[in-house]
């Protein structure tokens, strides 16, 4: 573990050097506030030994500013000071030490301390680590782990806004199993649910690292295409639709013929500005395609017939 | 202000004490004396400078950081000389500040002759 020792007297930066070095620790040496605070940089550096008296800026001035960022993880910190007065010692843990230690140091109690610092780091990788954990569990559905319905949503948002800079087009595909409540009522929702995950991994196999896709009801899915436009939707959409429909699917009941519709739109089209016109534009497509006989893809805004029914199409 | 008259009385360097903070290693203790005379040279030519243009403020933080750097090596006497210097420079006492400059150079002096015949590695 990486640590900072700010302290302009050389013998005591040599003598805290040397135990830490012993104990284990990556030493970091700064010389002066100033020194101290741009070593703080390196995210790595999450525990420091902060001389109070240095030149420039001094150690309750660093403390303070460390604690006013907003972006790094905790630093914890131990303030080292020959004052000794109680007033001393309330200035420098209001200034943000975590710890207050007078010179000359006994080195024992100081790894002690040092080692609540570890734990009180831990503690916080630990939290954040299940605060992720967490953010992506509110994220994900919960049956298919595809990014559910508020952050597709969110998603697409942000990739039409990136596409506005970047003059590109974003693409939306909508994909509807076919009488999915046929199957579900048939051989029960527990096979329901296998034919839906086999889906899935079906058309995850056919989108880009790039694309995002969610699921956006029961038996649809929403995928997001950045950087597509009306020439390559139709393409995509129908080597989603081939992907899930050319073999049959496998479940431990049974083997069933699942096939999909899909409506496509694409931020090109009129009418289409911001993500909840986009995407009810694709939805209509998806009527469409629905209305057409299944089986098939519509582009919203374009004349053509959709594509062929054809399984093996 | 810091009694520094019954300096005599003290040892130079109390080896025990900061063996026993620095784990006993004299080999480490050589080289930690060589990094304090090093640096007291350095602050000795700042320490004349400050003093000749009675800047009492870095004369206060030179004796400070030199009371520090005696105190980690258990250097008694040289500790007790550089506190009466912050304090002359703390004090605005010109007269002070030029005595205590000078009994930290004796000082320094004496250490240098005692380790000499008392090195660090005949301490244990």
């Amino acid at each position: 573990m990486k640590i900072l020792i700010a302290e302009d007297d050389p013998i005591s930066s040599r003598i805290l050097q040397k135990n830490l070095e012993n104990w284990g620790y990556e030493t970091v040496l700064a010389r002066s506030g100033d020194g101290a605070w741009q070593a703080l940089r390196d995210e790595e550096l999450r525990l420091a030994i902060l001389d109070w008296m240095m030149p420039g800026m001094d150690g309750v001035e660093v403390c303070r500013k460390i604690r006013r960022r907003k972006k790094y993880r905790y630093t914890y910190i131990i303030m080292l000071s020959a004052k000794d007065r109680k007033q001393d010692i309330i200035a420098g843990l209001s200034s943000g030490a975590d710890d207050y230690m007078t010179k000359p140091v006994n080195f024992l109690e100081l790894r002690a301390r040092l080692q609540t610092g570890k734990r009180i780091n831990d503690l916080e990788d630990k939290l954040l680590l299940i605060q992720t954990q967490l953010k992506d569990l509110a994220s994900r559905d919960g049956l298919t782990s595809l990014w559910n319905r508020t952050e597709i949503a969110k998603f697409l948002s942000e990739e039409l806004e990136r596409g506005q800079r970047e003059k590109k087009p974003t693409g939306v595909v909508l994909v509807d199993v076919d009488h999915f409540k046929k199957i579900n009522d048939i051989y029960g929702h527990a096979m329901g649910d296998q034919a839906l995950l086999q889906v899935v991994s079906r058309l995850k196999r056919k989108v880009r690292k790039s694309d995002k896709i969610g699921r956006y009801g029961g038996d649809e899915f929403i995928i997001i295409l950045p950087n597509c436009g009306l020439t390559e939707i139709r393409r995509i959409g129908d080597r989603l639709r081939l992907a899930v429909g050319k073999k049959c699917i496998k479940t431990e009941l049974e083997t069933v013929q699942v096939t999909v519709s899909a409506g496509c739109a694409t931020s090109e089209l009129p009418g289409t500005a911001g993500a909840d016109k986009l995407f009810k534009v694709a939805d209509g497509a998806l009527l469409k395609a629905k209305g057409q006989g299944r089986n098939c893809v519509v582009v919203a805004g374009q004349d053509r017939e959709p594509a062929r029914k054809q399984i093996n199409a | 202000m810091p009694d520094t008259a019954n300096l005599d009385k003290l040892q130079p360097i109390d080896f025990c004490d900061v063996l026993d903070r620095i784990g006993g290693d004299t080999l480490f203790l050589e080289e930690l004396l060589k990094i304090y005379f090093r640096e007291y040279t350095e602050k000795k030519r700042l320490l004349a400078e400050a003093i000749s243009r009675q800047d009492f403020i870095q004369v206060s933080e030179l004796g400070h950081s030199l009371k520090g750097a005696s105190a980690n090596l258990s250097l008694t006497r040289l500790q007790k000389v550089a506190y009466s210097l912050e304090a002359a420079g703390k004090e605005k006492q010109l007269q002070l500040a030029q005595e205590a400059a000078r009994t930290l150079e004796k000082e320094i002096q004496t250490l240098k002759a005692f380790l000499e015949v008392n090195p660090p590695s005949g301490a244990v």
